[in-house]
């Protein structure tokens, strides 16, 4: 495993202060805290800054740590010495899982997001990696389970409802009472009309109770994920749809691509670059269920032929027509 | 390490799910103080289903757990925390908006 370097990414100095290690944490964690940062990478230096913090704020874990001395660098392989930590009690592990985003493990392929525990550098030194090391003697207490994560589902899936495989490791008391992981790999069905945010709620999915209670619920918090085509506000889409000039100025009937499909919509004469016209009931499912709004954009035909060109020269004769006649007034 | 494989229903929260605050407090690790210090601010809408029995909409678990982050990781107060939610809700629909906007403007 590779080594960390708290004190630098924590940004000081090995002789700092409580007080000073305490002011850094503070200004890194609000630059990059997840839930405010733009930073790139934001999630996942925090994670660093907090794991960092843990040791730094505590004493004998800074101890402990100084002890294997200031010649290591950040990357550099590392394994802990057989004597580490001896003469030290430490307490207190992870003090919590980053909730940031959730503690569901998913496979990558289904756009979970993943929260792990803190490095294994961390857990080697301190435990808390693995829920074996709970109440190991000198060890950190395992870390609380978190109950929600964050799903990635794409509008299509919104649409028309989806499955998602989570896996899931919780500790299992076997019957000669020693502990073992085991890997629940659930299939959640998420119904059709899933929006921005919503929550879908899995019923004793959470973690265990304590000495054998019943199981809390884990919540997932759906994220629709961006669309090339079709814009979401609520349940309602936009979709962006080009017409040639004469269709929008005479009027013409055309098939629209919708969420379920291309429906057959009548573009009114006289119709604007710009305009929405209303398709009820096509957007994302539900009660009542979204509308789709096809926003017109008119494209004008390349006066690169000799035909094109003779075309638009007549309608400069024939047509008194100023595109900033309301400007000028 | 044993597999286990199992099936199961979502159920999807609306707005006329209920959750404990209890519950809540734990999912977001929050007291129940801060929750009704909370509801006081206009965050949360909680409803009291039996007297001492607080239950808050299903819907606003993601911004108390937002405000749970805040306040363990930054070391701020319900008011700030609730303040900083409302500002980053505030930047989120902004910026929605101006996605919304350039990509009309691309498309022109």
């Amino acid at each position: 495993m590779e080594f960390r370097d708290y004190y630098k990414i924590l940004g000081v100095e090995r002789s700092a202060t409580a007080d000073q290690i305490k002011t850094a944490y503070r200004r890194l964690a609000r630059k990059f805290h997840p839930d405010v940062s733009k930073e790139p990478n934001a999630e996942a230096r925090f994670k660093e800054m907090q794991e960092a913090y843990e040791v730094l704020k505590d004493p004998p874990k800074r101890a402990a740590y100084d002890e294997l001395g200031s010649d290591w660098k950040s990357g550099q392989q590392f394994r802990p010495p057989p004597d580490f930590g001896q003469g030290y009690e430490f307490s207190g592990g992870p003090s919590r899982a980053r909730g940031g985003r959730g503690r569901a493990r998913a496979s990558a392929q289904d756009g979970a997001h993943t929260q792990e525990d803190f490095s294994d550098f961390f857990s080697s030194l301190f435990g808390g990696g693995s829920p074996f090391a709970a109440g190991g003697g000198g060890g950190a207490g395992r870390a609380a389970r978190d109950h929600h994560a964050r799903i990635d589902i794409t509008l299509p899936e919104a649409f028309a409802g989806t499955t998602r495989t989570l896996e899931m490791k919780r500790p299992q008391v076997k019957a000669d009472g020693s502990m073992e992981l085991q890997t629940h790999t659930v299939r959640v069905t998420i119904p059709a009309g899933v929006t921005e945010g919503q929550l879908i709620r899995l019923a004793g999915q959470g973690e265990p109770g304590a000495g054998g209670g019943s199981a809390g619920d884990l919540y997932l918090e759906a994220h629709i994920l961006p669309d090339k085509r079709f814009a979401l506000d609520g349940r309602d889409v936009t979709l962006t749809f080009p017409v040639a000039p004469w269709e929008a100025a005479l009027g013409a009937a055309v098939t629209v691509p919708t969420l379920g499909g291309e429906v057959a919509m009548q573009v009114p004469p006289g119709a604007q670059s710009g305009q929405r016209l209303r398709l009820r009931g096509r957007g994302l499912p539900g009660q009542p269920a979204g509308d789709q709004y096809v926003q017109l954009k008119v494209v004008l035909p390349p006066a690169s032929s000799p035909q094109a060109k003779a075309l638009y020269e007549e309608m400069r004769a024939k047509l008194a027509f100023d595109p900033r006649a309301s400007e000028t007034r | 390490m044993v597999r286990v494989t199992q099936v199961i229903e979502a159920h999807v929260l609306s707005d006329r799910d209920w959750i404990a605050a209890t519950e809540i407090c734990q999912l977001c690790r929050i007291d129940l103080d801060a929750v009704l210090e909370l509801a006081a601010l206009g965050v949360v809408s909680p409803r009291e289903s039996v007297p001492g029995q607080w239950q808050i909409p299903a819907t606003a678990l993601p911004r108390l757990k937002v405000v749970g982050r805040l306040m363990q990781d930054l070391g701020v107060n319900v008011s700030g925390a609730a303040l900083a939610l409302e500002l980053i809700e505030a930047q989120r629909r902004l910026e929605s908006r101006l996605r919304h906007l350039e990509r009309l403007t691309s498309d022109y």
